[in-house]
């Protein structure tokens, strides 16, 4: 019997997964718009400056800038997006489950992550003591809103999980928001830690990071005269190490299960791809640790995580090898969310190697300048995972919207986004080794910095062209939703998991309360016919019929 | 490896639940409902995720106290140093504390023997025992800054006032715990008094086991 349609007030304040995780991916369009505007700002004044008001004002404006920039893209965006965005919206589905574990829970960590949003957008407009004291009250209502949810996802996964979905049979890309909300569990709780602490030494005049005689102990290069102390960097690196996995980890999943989907191929071993995704969670909440071990203790012990750092590129690697593996000898179906998933395989590789170099110390001391590292960790964190949630939203348009997207301006954005992205990126880890090595005399640098100009207007313009081919992707989205074509049938890419097994876009309750059984693992394909494929909840007994 | 198969065939499972509607088995582990009121009402959730939920939430409150000792640890070996000397009305505090856990527990047993004057009897004396120990944290405050010690004095000050206060902030969000539990009526709830007030005992006990944790710190790591 159809529902009666709600109003406005219950569709905004909806404790409905599927209608939280919208909202969520809503705030992160809006966030990676406005956060692509602010890079083009930087750009253009690291190129011309003089030409940007906002930037030029004062050494402050152009900082907060930055971290305006920053903060909208790593919560809004990468946090945001992959975990709790199509994590809150698929989660429950995959799983066959009707809602998260604790549905009002989901709708408060929605909601204190709008309000943070909020904080980080308005404290850009603030003076820069209050500003900072709002970022960092944001900063720790983002934590408590990443927390919540991290425990919805853990309690949602271990206890919902339908008749037969075994965790052997669950989707990678469950495995991935699992192990994802452990992490973020385990680290959200410390940066909650770290910003009430810094909090309070700011308001309340304690003493947990400011102290005079602890600076001092400090070596000299974490602590810079009339720089902004000590306590931002900290509070970075409390969190900025652990992050980059947290934003990858749903990204390793989502790009497993498109693969597999798009080549109509079993993922090529999956016990171990998911035991790799364990080994990142597990290595890179390490890292995190002695990462803060090292800027609270010893900052010369460099050794224990290097050899941390560099031991996450065994699961790395295995996760790698599995995704071509899989491709190898597969039907591909060149589509725009497949192309999207290659390119996050290629951008994940690029930046990758460019992060040996870091996770060596000797090496990351010729070569970590500013340039070198915004280029390394643009490509493999930031674009990366902007790359997979492209592909994740191609792909379940039509689970979220009833529609699909457009192929063709699709595929044009991919292909302007991908050189583009290259372009801006790779020239930029140049400039960093070119123009700020140390290995260099002053005299050369000299010469080098003149050479360094011309490649940094080329980084500003690919960054404008880059930007702007984004017009091609909101013309596609908006122009999608409101002139939607109809669906050949519920399941257009031929997919195996649950959330194709319901109507597209999906009903407002999952199952109509009766819950899926599950009878095969997630990734059941076969390359030989066009439709070979069988969807995790079909009884054994109608697949039997189809082959006699 | 599946055998070929056609797509209609394939999602022939969809149109068949959705026209049949009946024969589907009962939920596992329960439903959470969504916005459906009236299916909220009538069938009760599997309690399990309630468990699941709180030893869950007790790892991340863990990690939180966690980050904060390792600070301390890091912390203490500074110049800047004066360690606090521990208010002896703490010890009090504590043994408040500790008796609370036992009558949670004696709450608990006559909740099992269907003893419910007796449950509500014992559990109104937790509560009240979660109040006095919240009260004597801050007559401890009150003592310390009586003897010039603030918040901003010296780093271990600082750290005792987050440890305590943070405690206390957590304890406080037992203390509402116990009274939703007391004035809630089970019989609309989606979950049995016994397992919201076994929830809530496994939350409680934590507080306690973390306070004795939080006090061996404070006192040995002077």
């Amino acid at each position: 019997m159809p529902s009666p349609r709600p109003g406005w007030y219950s569709r905004v304040f909806s404790t409905e997964h599927k209608t939280v995780g919208l909202q969520y991916l809503w705030l992160s369009l809006a966030s990676v718009l406005v956060g692509m505007v602010l890079s083009t700002l930087l750009r253009v004044h690291a190129s011309w400056p003089g030409t940007i008001a906002v930037a030029d004002s004062s050494p402050e404006r152009y900082a907060a800038i930055r971290l305006l920039h920053g903060s909208l893209m790593v919560f809004f965006v990468l946090t945001a997006a992959p975990q709790m965005g199509f994590g809150s919206f698929l989660l429950p589905l995959q799983i066959g489950a009707e809602e998260m574990a604790f549905p009002t829970l989901n709708l408060l960590s929605l909601w204190l992550t709008v309000a943070s949003l909020a904080g980080i957008t308005s404290s850009f407009f603030l003076s820069l003591s209050q500003g900072i004291d709002l970022w960092l009250l944001s900063a720790a209502l983002f934590s408590v809103a990443a927390l919540l949810c991290a425990l919805n996802f853990c309690v949602t996964v271990i206890e919902l999980r339908t008749k037969g979905m075994t965790l052997p049979r669950m989707p990678v890309t469950v495995w991935a928001w699992f192990v994802n909300a452990i992490l973020s569990l385990l680290i959200f709780s410390v940066l909650l830690a770290g910003c009430a602490s810094v909090l309070s030494d700011r308001l309340f005049g304690s003493h947990f990071f400011s102290s005079a005689t602890f600076l001092a102990a400090q070596p000299q290069n974490l602590v810079r005269a009339g720089s902004l102390p000590v306590l931002w960097q900290r509070l970075f690196w409390y969190f900025a190490q652990a992050e980059v996995y947290v934003a990858m980890l749903p990204c390793f999943g989502i790009i497993t299960h498109l693969i597999a989907t798009f080549a109509r191929k079993p993922v090529w071993k999956e016990r171990l791809v998911v035991l790799a995704i364990c080994g990142v969670g597990l290595v890179g909440f390490c890292v995190w640790g002695y990462h803060m071990f090292a800027t609270g203790m010893n900052p010369y012990a460099p050794l224990v995580f290097s050899v941390l750092a560099s031991s996450l590129g065994v699961p790395a690697g295995f996760l790698l090898a599995s995704w071509l593996a899989t491709l190898w000898r597969g039907r591909i179906q060149f589509n725009t969310s497949l192309l999207f998933a290659v390119g996050f395989i290629s951008l994940f590789i690029s930046g990758g190697l460019s992060g040996i170099f870091l996770a060596r110390h000797d090496l990351s001391r010729a070569a970590v300048s500013e340039d070198f590292v915004i280029g390394h960790f643009h490509l493999v964190m930031g674009v990366a995972a902007t790359f997979a949630i492209l592909a994740a939203l191609f792909f379940w348009f039509p689970k979220m919207f009833g529609c699909r997207m457009n192929e063709t301006l699709g595929k044009i954005h991919f292909w302007m986004t991908f050189a583009g992205v290259y372009l801006v990126f790779m020239p930029m880890h140049w400039l960093g080794l070119l123009t700020q090595s140390n290995l260099l005399s002053d005299a050369q640098r000299t010469v080098v910095a003149s050479a360094g100009a011309s490649i940094r207007t080329v980084v500003t313009l690919a960054t404008i062209c880059t930007v702007t081919a984004q017009v091609v992707f909101v013309l596609n989205f908006f122009s999608s939703l409101l002139r939607p074509r109809m669906l050949e049938s519920n399941n257009p890419w031929h997919a195996t998991t649950l959330e194709w097994s319901v109507a597209s876009p999906a009903p407002r309750s999952n199952f109509q309360g009766a819950p899926p059984e599950v009878y095969r693992g997630a990734y059941e394909f076969s390359g030989n016919v066009p439709d070979d494929f069988a969807p995790q909840n079909l009884a054994p007994k109608l697949l039997v019929q189809k082959e006699t | 490896m599946p055998g070929p198969t056609t797509t209609q065939e394939l999602e022939a499972p969809v149109v068949e639940r959705k026209d049949g509607g009946g024969g589907g088995s009962p939920p596992v582990g329960g439903n959470g409902g969504g916005d459906d009121e009236k299916n909220r009402g009538r069938r009760k959730p599997s309690p399990k995720r309630y468990y699941t939920g709180v030893a869950v939430g007790i790892v991340a409150v863990l990690m939180f106290f966690m980050a904060l000792a390792s600070a301390f640890l890091v912390r203490k070996g500074g110049a800047d140093w004066i360690p606090v000397r521990i208010p002896a009305l703490l010890w009090l505090n504590t043994a408040v504390l500790i008796a609370s856990s036992a009558t949670l527990e004696m709450a608990r047993k006559r909740l099992a023997h269907s003893d419910s004057a007796g449950f509500r009897k014992f559990w109104l004396v937790t509560t009240a025992l979660g109040v006095v120990f919240l009260c004597g944290q801050v007559v401890a405050w009150r003592i310390l800054v009586a003897q010039g010690i603030y918040l901003a004095s010296n780093p271990a000050s600082s750290f005792f006032y987050i440890f305590t206060g943070a405690h206390a902030l957590h304890l406080l969000g037992g203390v509402g715990a116990l009274l939703y539990v007391a004035r809630r009526n089970f019989s609309q709830a989606q979950v049995t008094q016994s397992v919201a007030a076994e929830v809530t005992s496994y939350y409680w006990h934590f507080m306690d086991a973390l306070w004795l944790f939080l006090l061996a710190l404070l006192y040995l790591g002077r």
